[in-house]
């Protein structure tokens, strides 16, 4: 998604024709016409202060200030799901995240009978590459692990390993977060402030 | 997934169990896999030890862990409701100051599947299912309808079976994983104030 540069005047015009057009397309929607009518005055003023917005997050998916996001579907290995699901059951979903430090989230979701993965994760940075390159060099045997319950992994240590994440990677289409401006080591600094001013507090108290 | 609620000694022998278990279930995996899987054995059982690890429920449906807990939608869309979302979406643009009201939503993605045919929700939030749900109903509900009146058969927000709806379209994590689960949106927004202060403070005196 390319930044925005259209000045003011601009930016109003293109608000109101794609109002129009979103009126079009709620049509024939009985309950989304209605609430979009309903909607249309708060989203106006959502536009007009433009907080936020959706950038790229480098070579796929979408980030949202210093928080990007990251969506992948997988076919399992014959196997797969049993080996991952008794994993998971043991450590949980920390493989060794901590170490890494720039993941606020992640979610493994088993689809259609075990026979596909969704992994989801909100991460720290504005480069996918530099992402990846982290997980690669401090926890590659994690990986292995984890991701050798699926289709076509060439393993972590393999060049080839980043295309073949993107080529899984299903970029999002509207991202969002409620604290884009801290990342995982800004919120740990805020914690540690936070319990130094209470012991201060306390003993001056 | 239930609470644990097992004496050390007797999770040191779940741990053990399980690891015995993985390692059988590892036997046919790919050499690399296997060689993987051992060098990161001694973690994996300090790892498992750790409480922090742990998933609970997070309600109706889901898992949670501390504060944060994980919803992940996938619903068919209704016909005509991939080209409305995505037109509403790119108008926003990452704009959802109405999420911003609710209070309880850490992140949340919208991501389109099989051509179009399908939407995935997925959100972290504050909390238990229920509550979530009934914050939204109540705070947001014409914002709700507009985005999810995009699924094959979504009842309206004000139906009483939207929570059906949610939950039977709701596939709970098997693995879910929070880098600060004892923070909800909320708290994060008051270390937020309580750093900035204590950088005043500091700047007074300094």
């Amino acid at each position: 998604m390319a930044t925005q540069t259209l000045s003011r005047p601009q930016q109003d015009q293109t608000v109101d024709q794609k109002i129009q057009e979103l009126r079009q397309l709620y049509a024939d929607s009985p309950v989304g016409k209605t609430a979009l009518e309903n909607s249309i005055p708060a989203l106006r003023e959502k536009l007009a202060k433009g907080l936020r917005s959706n950038e790229s997050a480098g070579r796929v998916g979408l980030r949202q200030g210093k928080v990007s996001e990251l969506t992948l579907i997988f076919k399992f290995v014959p196997g797969g799901a049993k080996r991952l699901r008794a994993l998971l059951q043991v450590m949980g979903a920390n493989f060794g995240t901590e170490k890494v430090a720039t993941v606020h989230d992640q979610r493994f979701v088993f689809l259609d009978n075990d026979t596909k993965l969704l992994f989801a994760t909100a991460y720290d940075g504005d480069s996918w590459d530099t992402y990846l390159d982290e997980f690669a060099t401090k926890i590659p045997d994690e990986l292995d692990m984890l991701f050798s319950e699926l289709e076509e992994f060439p393993g972590f240590r393999d060049p080839s390993v980043k295309d073949w994440i993107a080529k899984y990677q299903i970029p999002a289409e509207n991202w969002y977060v409620a604290h884009p401006d801290l990342t995982v080591r800004d919120i740990r600094r805020l914690k540690r402030i936070g319990k130094a001013a209470e012991e201060f507090l306390d003993k001056i108290g | 997934m239930a609470t644990q609620t097992l004496t050390t000694p007797k999770q040191k022998q779940t741990v053990e169990d399980k690891i015995q278990q993985l390692r059988q279930l590892y036997a046919d995996a790919p050499e690399f896999a296997k060689t993987a899987l051992e060098n990161t054995l001694k973690d994996l059982a300090s790892t498992a030890a750790q409480p922090r690890s742990r998933m609970e429920s997070a309600g109706r449906t889901g898992v949670r862990q501390g504060t944060v807990s994980e919803l992940t939608v996938i619903a068919p869309f209704a016909p005509g409701g991939a080209a409305r979302l995505r037109a509403l979406l790119q108008l926003r643009n990452g704009n959802f100051d109405d999420t911003d009201r609710v209070g309880t939503v850490h992140d949340m993605r919208f991501v389109f599947l099989d051509n179009d045919t399908k939407l995935l929700f997925a959100t972290a939030y504050d909390g238990d299912w229920d509550i979530y749900i009934e914050d939204f109903v109540a705070k947001i509900p014409n914002e709700m309808d507009v985005l999810f009146s995009c699924f094959e058969g979504w009842p309206g927000i004000h139906n009483a079976k939207v929570k059906d709806f949610i939950a039977n379209h709701q596939i709970p994590a098997e693995g879910w994983y929070v880098a600060h689960p004892d923070l909800t949106v909320r708290d994060v927004h008051r270390v937020k104030r309580v750093g900035k202060a204590a950088e005043e403070f500091l700047d007074k005196i300094g």
